[in-house]
């Protein structure tokens, strides 16, 4: 089921990024890219306007920026990886390494939510946390999300 | 140390999530035992159930949504942002045990624990009625098939093939058959929702196929309830296995129970008091009249249908020579009719003491009545039975009573007023209409005195 929300284009092994900001931009341009969104624009301010509530940065070296919103045409995740580690605000100060942006149209899926909240709480378990900074290529990430 | 949780975030899709799990992984290295509600995007999932949350001992809400608070009253509370379980779930729940009292002041809160007693009290009602509610089309639909079939003379249906054959399948082989199943089912349908149905509608099946009537069948439907409640609340399964709760171990579990129950507790003794009351009745036959028609009266209104009632009728149809009026016959379906007239007539002359449910079952009643299907009374009796009960029982037993004493005779086993148009089979036919009003009336004006408005 990961595999339909998170397709092998949508992994990004390093992230260039160095701010909060353009770590978010960096990603949601790979969302369009890869032809998720039919309104750009919408959906970053929607994962900016989630971001000012509070940061998405967990602490843990994880952030899960997200954003619900009528620009996202079919729903999706990417994963991304910084080897630096950014700034994201986080809730222990500490550097993130590993991002999930998550896109969802207004109306979705119950079951596309679903694979979204396992992965929200698998998210929260160290060892899921280790392997997903070792993996090395989509497919062992995709074994380690299943 | 039980603690409940209640995790929601505004966009509902992460970190909703990610509190119950960090909530839930904090709790195990306490070892608390934890349960965590999430209400994200999906909707509120793990709903925490009134039970749970009387048996916590602290509530945690990690919410920057709102969330139903009403149930926490009385509980401990704490309240925090979602993100404060993820960062700290370990010092939340610490927290929560010494969190403040949410909610009302005690004084309020004893009132509504009262309050709530009573409504428990009344919903022992509220299910009898469920089922009752249920019923009532199937008592009337079968009912009235019945009755056309008499139309066509009451012996018609013995004729294969018939129209009238055809009706009495319809309406006394199988709507009638499905009464008591679906009483039985539907007040355990309203005690403990789906699961209920199933042991509810055997057990009923069992009370009409061991004789157990309507009263079987209401006890056998509150008996499949509490039994599925029972399951619910006792069994614990593994997380893997609770899909299997609701389509294998509850309805098997339950029906097994139950039926064992119907079959050996219930089952025994009514078969004992059906070859009881038979002997009974036989050694009876011979004394004075008047006394066995106040018997059979009094029989065939108790349980209509049920093993009393059923002893009566056979003790009634065993005293028919081929052809020959019988007194005892006569008295027997006099009485058998004055239950469905007398109720007809209460919710006429005393509406406000009926529901509006009840005042239309009420017209159906006067054709169950005048074709002498008892069970036409059925559903106003297991709506109330202390007051229905002893009414039409006491106007059957003056219908009884009076029919022997007139000495009047019927010659056939049924049909009611229909039998008015087959020659010679009503003896002092005059007399006998004014026994089966007489203990009509008596049963109605009873009825309009008893019964409580609604």
């Amino acid at each position: 089921m990961i595999q339909e929300l998170f397709t092998r284009e949508l992994f990004m092994p390093s992230l260039e990024a160095t701010t909060k900001q353009e770590a978010i931009e960096e990603m949601v341009a790979k969302l369009d890219q890869a032809g998720l969104l039919n309104d750009k624009t919408a959906y970053l301010q929607a994962v900016l306007h989630r971001e000012a509530e509070y940061s998405t940065g967990i602490g843990m070296g994880v952030a899960i920026p997200h954003g619900k919103s009528g620009g996202v045409t079919t729903p999706g995740l990417v994963f991304a990886r910084s080897q630096a580690g950014v700034d994201f605000d986080s809730m222990d100060d500490l550097p993130t390494f590993l991002f999930f942006l998550i896109a969802v149209p207004e109306e979705s899926a119950d079951t596309h939510l679903k694979v979204l909240s396992s992965l929200s709480r698998k998210l929260m378990h160290q060892d899921v946390r280790d392997a997903l900074m070792k993996a090395d290529s989509y497919d062992a990430i995709i074994q380690i999300l299943e | 140390m039980k603690i409940v949780a209640v995790t929601a975030c505004p966009t509902g899709i992460a970190h909703t999530y990610m509190a119950a799990e960090a909530l839930l992984i904090a709790s195990k290295t306490l070892e608390i035992e934890l349960r965590v509600e999430t209400r994200g995007s999906v909707g509120a999932e793990n709903e925490l159930t009134d039970e749970e949350i009387q048996a916590a001992d602290a509530v945690i809400v990690a919410a920057d949504t709102s969330t139903p608070m009403e149930r926490f009253a009385g509980k401990k509370v704490l309240e925090v942002s979602v993100k404060e379980a993820i960062k700290d779930p370990k010092g939340l729940i610490e927290r929560a045990k010494t969190a403040p009292t949410y909610g009302k002041a005690l004084v309020q809160q004893v009132d509504e624990i009262k309050t709530q007693k009573k409504s428990e009290q009344n919903s022992i009602y509220k299910h009898l009625m469920s089922g009752v509610s249920f019923m009532i089309p199937f008592v009337t639909a079968g009912g009235i098939l019945i009755a056309l079939s008499f139309a066509f003379g009451i012996e018609a249906f013995k004729q294969e093939g018939t129209l009238a054959a055809a009706l009495m399948k319809i309406g006394g082989g199988n709507a009638f058959a499905l009464m008591v199943p679906i009483l039985a089912g539907y007040i355990a349908f309203s005690i403990s929702d789906r699961p209920g149905l199933v042991p509810g509608m055997v057990a009923g099946m069992l009370a009409s196929s061991l004789g157990a009537g309507f009263l079987g069948g209401i006890l056998g439907g509150f008996l499949a309830g509490y039994t599925v409640n029972f399951l619910k609340k006792t069994i614990k399964l593994p997380k893997s296995m609770v899909g299997l709760m609701p389509v294998m171990i509850l309805p098997v579990l339950s029906t097994l129970i139950v039926g064992l129950v119907m079959i050996y507790i219930i089952g025994g003794p009514v078969s004992a008091i059906n070859t009881g009351l038979n002997n009974w009745l036989a050694s009876l036959s011979g004394t004075n009249a008047g006394l066995l028609g106040l018997l059979l009266g009094l029989m065939m209104a108790l349980d209509m249908g049920g093993p009393v009632n059923k002893a009566a009728y056979t003790f009634g149809v065993g005293t028919l020579a081929a052809g020959q009026p019988s007194a005892v016959m006569a008295a027997v379906m006099a009485a058998g009719m004055v239950p469905p007239l007398a109720l007809a007539l209460a919710t006429v002359i005393a509406k406000n003491k009926f529901t509006k449910e009840e005042q239309e079952a009420g017209k159906a009643a006067w054709a169950l009545g005048a074709s002498f299907i008892t069970e036409g009374a059925i559903p106003f009796a297991a709506a109330d039975p202390v007051r229905v009960i002893p009414s039409i029982m006491a106007g059957s037993a003056i219908t009884g009573a009076m029919s022997m004493i007139f000495n009047c005779g019927l010659a056939v086993p049924h049909g009611g007023l229909f039998v008015l148009v087959i020659p010679n089979a009503v003896t002092n036919l005059p007399m006998y209409l004014v026994s089966i009003v007489a203990g009509t009336l008596v049963a109605a004006g009873m009825l309009a005195i008893l019964k409580t408005k609604k």
